[in-house]
């Protein structure tokens, strides 16, 4: 079994505090997904697991054994690259083979699992080819056989389709999540992409400035993100932030107050009168019929991407746009005005520190 | 407007410097080879024409009794053989001590090793005669004048700074990414070196191979200072040493200069085809 348990892993380059205490528990075979602004120490806390870096505090277990002093190949982990990392003098075969000739496994058994791991990516064909000869896709199944011949427990990715273009991305995204239900391995997964999250993930961590804000399944961080910073990254396009403030209304039911509009909030606790950010999804945002509308809007820009499209909003209650999700090809132009109402269960009250009402 | 009255009628003046480049680069050129082909001529020529002073003239019959008076001559296999014994390890020592040397300021920096790296290198630069005394006294204490271990190692110290430059310099090309592929897959730093970043390094190591390789064998410094014996003498000294054999040695001096340079051309001519760049191309998105 190949849990692996972070417990208070902190890593300090100089001043910089790239990575803070990080608690998190993996379960074996769990795919796990790390997602966060650039520079918030996603690569910092892979390779503190891969033990290319070592931890300046907290420990590491891989599988109950503690692995924070442990040399990186005696860690069961491999690890796949964004840039593939491939021995450009080597043939794909010896590329996969690297690990096991150092290891000085006798040459037909080399052989023979070589050919087993191109059997699994379909690469075949490639093994004797070098990785200048090859394309992006096929280097990164390549750099994908190296890490999985060996067995590992644990598998790290980090941001490995970053350098594909968009059609190869998903396509490999893909076989990523065959990969997965096929090894019997735990993978921790790096990603600037929302969908290769959102897909891929069992569930996802979001980092900032080195410490986890929240984590979960993709649809619990979609549905009930813990905080501002959890709303305005997960989901794309990116929900909409408007200030508000909570205000006692008829009947003593309070109501979040924004603009010239009026809501109840719906929430089961108390919610103290005072400031607060409403956040709402493009997606939860409807064109109603004048009696329905909450506000109106006055179309800025659409943008039409085919399968659905954004209108930007000009409001009186926010100085920035308000983003709307609309279908295939809604026949809007700039200037129309939008009667818009908010979907009374979807939306999200934070307060000042940004955490969730 | 301009643009159409400068195509209909294209200004066509005479530029000079090409012309004057190419003329002075010509004029050197005859200058530097003019030596190599009085040596060539005058190995091709009977003594007895040389010493009528025709240094200058295409000889009447080509003459190879230079050259087979030359490869006869055991002293000169002597010669030969102790050149290579003093090359071969000094030149394999060197590019080795400035591989690791290399290694370590590129990929395993450590607190101060800029410094150290930079101490290394301004070695290039230190004149070789401001030592020679010293050295002296010192291998005489150790009882090795006269053979050619003082030569081998001093070689070997006066090579490292521009091989652990040349290796520094092409191992920073090698991705970080490739050092840390190759340990997650069990390699240690050795391994790494081994078979990841020197492989990868074939070029900078021909060039160091051929430039190490010529500078040791046409040395004639120390050979000089530290051997006294014929039997111990180098090639570059035997040419000289010839000399003193014969009334008028320029046909044989001439001969076995040629000969004598063949082994460097050799390695020049073998390493060469290494000479190529964009080995690492493939390892990273490219
Ligand atoms: N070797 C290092 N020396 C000094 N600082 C470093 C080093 N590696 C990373 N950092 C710093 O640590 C922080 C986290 O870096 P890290 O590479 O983990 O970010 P990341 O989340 O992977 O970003 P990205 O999404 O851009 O890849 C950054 O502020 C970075 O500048
Ligand atoms: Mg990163």
């Amino acid at each position: 079994m190949a849990e692996l348990s972070l417990h208070g892993v902190s890593k300090s380059f100089g001043s910089v505090l790239a990575v803070d205490g990080v608690d998190l528990g993996i379960a074996h075979g769990e795919f796990v997904v790390l997602v966060g602004p650039s520079g918030c120490g996603k690569s910092t806390l892979l390779r503190m697991i891969s033990g290319l870096e070592g931890a300046s505090a907290g420990r590491i277990l891989i599988g109950g054994r503690d692995v924070t002093n442990v040399a990186p190949a005696k860690r069961g982990v491999a690890m796949v690259f964004q840039s593939y990392a491939l021995f450009p003098h080597m043939t794909a075969a010896q590329n996969i083979g690297f690990g096991l000739r150092l290891a000085r496994v006798p040459k037909a058994e080399i052989a023979r699992r070589v050919a087993e791991v191109a059997e699994t990516l379909q690469i075949e064909p490639l093994l004797g080819r070098y990785p200048r000869e090859l394309s992006g896709g096929q280097r990164q199944r390549v750099a994908i056989g190296r890490s999985i011949i060996r067995d590992p427990q644990v598998f790290l990715f980090d941001e490995p389709l970053s350098n594909l273009d968009a059609a190869l991305r998903v396509r490999m995204r893909l076989e990523i999540a065959r990969l997965r239900d096929r090894l019997d391995a735990t993978m921790v997964y790096v990603t600037h992409d929302q969908t290769e999250a959102m897909t891929l993930a069992d569930r996802i961590v979001v980092l900032n400035h080195g410490r986890i804000e929240q984590v979960g399944p993709p649809e619990e961080l979609y549905d009930t993100p813990a905080n501002r910073f959890v709303a305005g990254f997960i989901g794309a396009p990116a929900m909409n932030f408007i200030d508000a403030a909570i205000e006692a209304g008829e009947g003593g039911e309070p109501q979040v107050r924004f603009g010239p509009v009026s809501l109840p909030t719906g929430r089961a606790h108390d919610v103290a009168p005072g400031p607060v950010t409403l956040g709402v999804r493009p997606e939860h945002l409807y064109i109603a019929t004048e009696n329905e509308a909450d506000f109106r809007g006055r179309v800025e820009i659409v943008e039409k991407l085919g399968s659905e499209s954004l209108a930007y909003l000009q409001t009186n209650f926010s100085a920035e746009p308000v983003t709307i999700k609309l279908a295939e090809h809604p026949a809007l132009h700039p200037g129309d005005e939008l009667p818009v109402r908010v979907a009374r269960e979807r939306f999200h009250l934070f307060e000042e520190t940004g955490a969730v009402l | 407007m301009a643009d159409l009255a400068l195509v209909a009628e294209p200004v066509k003046r005479f530029n000079p410097w090409p012309a004057v480049i190419f003329i002075a680069l010509g004029v050197l050129a005859l200058l530097f080879l003019a030596p190599t082909a009085g040596v060539l001529l005058s190995s091709i020529k009977t003594t007895r024409d040389i010493a009528l002073g025709q240094l200058w003239t295409i000889p009447s019959q080509l003459f190879w009794g230079n050259y087979a008076e030359v490869l006869a001559n055991p002293a000169v296999h002597r010669y030969f053989l102790n050149t290579l014994l003093v090359t071969a390890p000094a030149t394999v020592a060197s590019i080795a001590l400035g591989s690791l040397a290399g290694y370590v300021f590129a990929k395993l920096p450590f607190r101060g090793s800029n410094l150290l790296f930079l101490v290394i290198v301004s070695g290039m630069f230190f004149p070789p005669q401001v030592i020679l005394i010293p050295l002296f006294r010192l291998f005489n204490a150790l009882d090795l004048i006269d053979t050619l271990y003082p030569i081998v190692i001093i070689h070997t110290a006066m090579g490292i700074p521009i091989c652990t430059l040349l290796m520094r310099n092409f191992f920073a090309t090698v991705p970080n990414a490739l050092r840390e592929a190759a340990i997650l897959e069990g390699a240690n730093e050795w391994q790494v070196l081994t078979r990841v970043a020197l492989p990868l390094s074939l070029p900078a190591l021909a060039v160091l191979a051929t430039l190490q390789f010529t500078w040791i064998w046409n040395d004639f410094l120390w050979p000089l200072i530290f051997t006294q014996s014929d039997e111990k003498r180098t090639i570059m000294l035997g040419i000289v040493n010839l000399q003193g054999q014969y009334s008028v040695a320029w046909g044989v001096q001439g001969a076995l200069s040629l000969i004598a340079s063949l082994p460097t051309l050799v390695v020049f001519l073998f390493f060469q085809r290494y000479f190529i760049k964009g080995m690492t191309m493939g390892a990273v998105k490219g």
